[in-house]
């Protein structure tokens, strides 16, 4: 039995101080953890080296390199193709993507690290974000959860499940097989997603508390403006439709029927995006529309336009990398001030097409081209990506939303997907450490031109590098001054003999407390000899205390620092408290579901 | 298949030109008709309709938009007959009041003052000076009011089609002249120049709606369906005006749109 020192004492009061700051958020959380890195050397708990050691980690560096790999997936378009077919499947609704999307991630972090999977994909849940509308809060921590889930349904899913056999070699214990903790690590899966489920709508922020702040507004604000707008649509018009009659024009349709034609055919095949006003619509032509239903619906009856299921012969045109609808604000001091959208002609200049002005919470879509601009009004333009960055380099106006989809370069798919396979391959059949495979991967694009290696600079989030480059000392000096040891002792011992039901859960918890602060593996590698002896002296079978560890060490949802939820953290805009809301009652479940299946199946 | 509007002075025999263009034609035929309907529509003495069209707005009018309101149900009034098509008007402003429409023939009567005032003191049984004064008096308010109210002279020749002078022609010879115009395929109405005319009517069926429920110094335009509201009040009395104009969508039938605009001069055609 260890004694407690002044340098145990010490750790004790920074993991409490480091905690307290999470919960209170006086600093953001990965301040918190740099000042862990400086503070800990300075107290001499750990020596300077190792508290900078966390940034040259295997996990940090692995997330770095899979934060530019997914980056570049998603600047070629890999990823919109990916979420295509699963939106298919899932549908629009919430539920069912979270449940889609989080058994993939379950599925496939159960055969690779838990990091891995979540990162590759934080871009397709930022795409679906982006594309359905759903808050992002809502989608990424049940992921993440899943990711960390996953990594409990086979031996080979986490560090701890990894090590456990060779930790209870010494012990002489029979060694688990590879599909041993299956059924356990699929019943927390399922638990943890029927908890998101069920109760998401009050553990997860971005819910029935933040309706009514002003960021909820204003996206409410623009989905009635994209209401107000419609949707695209396709036409085809029919074989007499310039016969005995005038020169329909797209100007025309716009001011009869207030649509906005993007898009149409000049026969034989070519096709204009962004036609001038003055654009003749010729005869068995299609063309694509912006406009509400009933004005499309009514354009389409009274002028005998076939009205198509979706977009089908400007598919590629349309698609999402292609073009696009953004909002830009006419700028103080803009030389648009004061004129109107017929003389600045936006449409000859650039070939977007105004779909309407907002200003002061009113939409104007009729005549939109007699309206004088003024400083503030947003202009909702529809345009390719190219022609829309043309128009925001002149710089009279200001885009509220980033063109970041404008760089996408489909060419380069193949070469994103070739490195992203050479980096599992390396990952899966040669059992190279992750962060070298990854960072092959990511060099490998870069080379390659998927994206620049200033891009690849951009692309990382040094928020969630920090996160856990900080956190890694913290969990070194908790191992090196032999706090854990000392806490897991006090805590056995205190315990006594009791019913084996109560000695795993106990265990379970003092797991889910260290894997919280120090590392899951430097957790698993001190609380392992210590519980199979406990159990042993319990008369309690020491396999079992053990697989404990090993799972419970992955029940880390309370705090932000587990890698999954470290990187999550910054793209889904989650706050400590949100970790510690959703967290506990996840652990919870947790706890219960683990112990139930253990006792229920061993 | 037209609109005939006839403007005229008083006692320049334009009544009974444009009695005899209508029974020709087989059209009808309006002028204090559309007073008198603008009255029952909108409950409206027909004392105070007759007073606002005739004398020129004086410096209290400034204050009181009376006789613009007037206007406004009087300019209603006509569109909703002229939307019927095969029409006569006679008075002043019919011109003015359908503009913007092709098949408007625009004629102006006129006729010798002293053939004018010969009548007048006949029918009055007035001396010669106070009937040429009475006339001349007359003349000039009418001209006041035009100008006042549309910028535009009367007596201007260049808004009319036709001008005829009652002196040397008869008013058989002015019949003749004005059926044969209306006959011309520009005065033909067609599906756009009808549709514009339908535009034109609900257009002032918005703005007399906005007048009734005191909304003045508006304008108002439409394009097939798509109506503006045009103000020139501030933005945030705009969004007042917002809230009563939005309702107008449900009440009146034909509104496909409905937008109010402000701090933008009023459109040329707006009614």
């Amino acid at each position: 039995m260890p004694q407690l020192t002044a340098d145990m004492i010490l750790v004790m009061v920074m993991i409490g101080i480091a905690v307290f700051l999470f919960i209170v958020e006086w600093l953001r959380v990965d301040v918190v953890a740099i000042l862990m890195m400086v503070t800990l050397p300075l107290l001499h708990l750990v020596t300077p080296a190792e508290a900078f050691s966390g940034l040259s980690s295997n996990a940090v560096v692995s997330i770095i390199a899979v934060i530019i790999i997914g980056a570049g997936l998603d600047r070629t378009g890999v990823v919109n193709r990916l979420v295509g077919p699963i939106l298919r499947v899932a549908g629009s609704s919430q539920s069912r993507i979270v449940i889609f999307i989080s058994l993939t991630v379950a599925g496939i972090s159960s055969f690779m690290q838990n990091i891995g999977a979540a990162a590759l994909f934080l871009p397709a849940v930022q795409r679906i974000s982006k594309n359905l509308k759903i808050p992002i809060s809502k989608l990424l921590m049940p992921i993440g959860f899943s990711a960390i889930l996953g990594g409990t349904v086979t031996l080979v899913g986490s560090s701890p499940l990894i090590l456990l056999n060779d930790l209870m070699a010494p012990f002489k214990l029979k060694p688990f097989g590879l599909f041993d903790v299956t059924p356990v690590g699929l019943a927390l899966v399922a638990s943890g997603i029927a908890c998101f489920v069920f109760f998401g709508r009050f553990i997860l922020p971005g819910g029935k508390g933040e309706e009514h702040s002003p960021a909820a507004e204003e996206r409410q604000e623009e989905n009635q403006v994209m209401d107000e707008l419609g949707r695209p649509w396709e036409l085809t018009t029919p074989q007499d439709f310039t016969h005995y009659r005038e020169p329909v024009t797209v100007d025309e349709l716009r001011r009869r029927y207030l649509v906005n034609v993007v898009a149409l055919v000049e026969p034989p095949d070519f096709k204009i995006l962004g036609p001038a006003p003055d654009q003749e619509i010729r005869s068995g032509v299609d063309m694509v529309v912006y406009g509400q239903e009933k004005d499309v619906r009514r354009m389409a009856q009274e002028e005998g336009i076939a009205l198509k299921e979706g977009l089908e012969v400007f598919k590629g045109e349309l698609a999402e990398h292609a073009s696009g609808t953004v909002e830009a604000v006419v700028a103080p001091r803009s030389s648009l001030v004061g004129k109107t959208l017929n003389q600045v002609d936006l449409a000859e200049r650039f070939q977007v097409t105004p779909l309407a002005v907002y200003r002061q919470g009113i939409t104007y879509r009729a005549e939109l081209g007699q309206l004088p601009l003024r400083v503030g009004d947003a202009i909702l333009l529809h345009g390719t990506w190219k022609r829309l960055e043309l128009l925001h380099g002149e710089g009279s106006l200001l885009f509220t939303t980033p063109l970041d989809a404008e760089q996408l370069r489909p060419e380069k798919a193949l070469f994103a997907g070739i490195w992203l396979a050479v980096a599992l391959i390396m990952v899966i059949v040669f059992k190279i450490q992750l962060s070298v495979c990854l960072m092959t991967g990511a060099l490998g694009m870069i080379i390659t031109r998927v994206l620049t290696i200033d891009e690849a600079y951009q692309a990382v989030d040094w928020r969630t590098v920090f996160l856990l480059g900080g956190l890694i000392p913290l969990g070194i000096a908790t191992e090196k001054t032999g706090t854990a040891a000392w806490i897991a002792h006090t805590v056995l011992n205190a315990i006594g003999t009791v019913e084996p039901i109560v000695l795993l859960a106990v265990i379970g918890l003092l797991a889910t407390v260290f894997t919280l602060v120090i590392s899951n593996v430097g957790a698993t590698v001190l609380l392992v000899p210590l519980v199979v002896n406990m159990a042993l002296a319990a008369h309690t079978d020491p396999r079992m205390a053990a697989l404990v560890v090993g799972l419970a060490t992955s029940n880390s949802f309370i705090l932000p620092t587990h890698q999954v939820n470290a990187l999550y953290m910054g793209p889904g805009r989650y706050r400590s408290v949100d970790f510690m809301k959703a967290g506990s009652v996840v652990s919870i479940v947790f706890l219960v579901v683990m112990t139930a299946m253990l006792y229920l199946f061993y | 298949m037209a609109i005939i509007t006839i403007s005229r002075g008083s006692y320049s025999k334009g009544r009974e030109v444009a009695e005899k263009v209508g029974s020709r034609l087989g059209y009808a035929v309006v002028s204090r008709d559309v007073l008198l309907g603008a009255s029952e529509q909108f409950h409206i003495p027909e004392v105070k309709l007759v007073r606002a069209i005739h004398d020129a707005p004086s410096i209290l009018d400034r204050f009181s938009h009376g006789r613009y309101c007037y206007l406004a149900y009087i300019q209603s009034a006509l569109a909703e007959r002229a939307v019927n098509d095969n029409l006569v008007y006679h008075g002043l402003a019919g011109h003015l009041l359908l503009k913007g429409v092709p098949h408007v023939l625009k004629v102006r009567i006129i006729a010798d003052l002293e053939a004018r005032v010969a009548a007048e003191m006949k029918r009055e049984g007035l001396s010669q000076g106070q009937a040429r004064e009475l006339l001349l008096r007359d003349d000039a308010e009418r001209r006041k009011w035009t100008q006042n109210l549309y910028g535009v002279d009367p007596w201007d020749a260049s808004l009319y089609d036709l001008v005829i002078h009652i002196n040397q022609l008869t008013v058989d010879d002015a019949v003749d002249f004005i059926v044969q115009a209306a006959s011309r395929e520009c005065f033909q109405s067609t599906p756009e120049s009808q549709q514009k005319m339908e535009d034109l009517a609900l257009a002032c069926r918005v703005k007399a709606a906005l007048v009734k429920d005191d909304c003045v110094d508006v304008a108002v335009t439409s394009q097939f369906g798509n109506v503006m509201v045009y103000t020139k009040q501030g933005d945030r009395r705009s969004h007042r005006l917002e809230d009563r104009v939005k309702p107008l969508v449900k009440r009146i039938p034909g509104i496909n749109h409905l937008e109010v605009r402000t701090g933008q001069p009023f459109p040329p055609e707006a009614c």
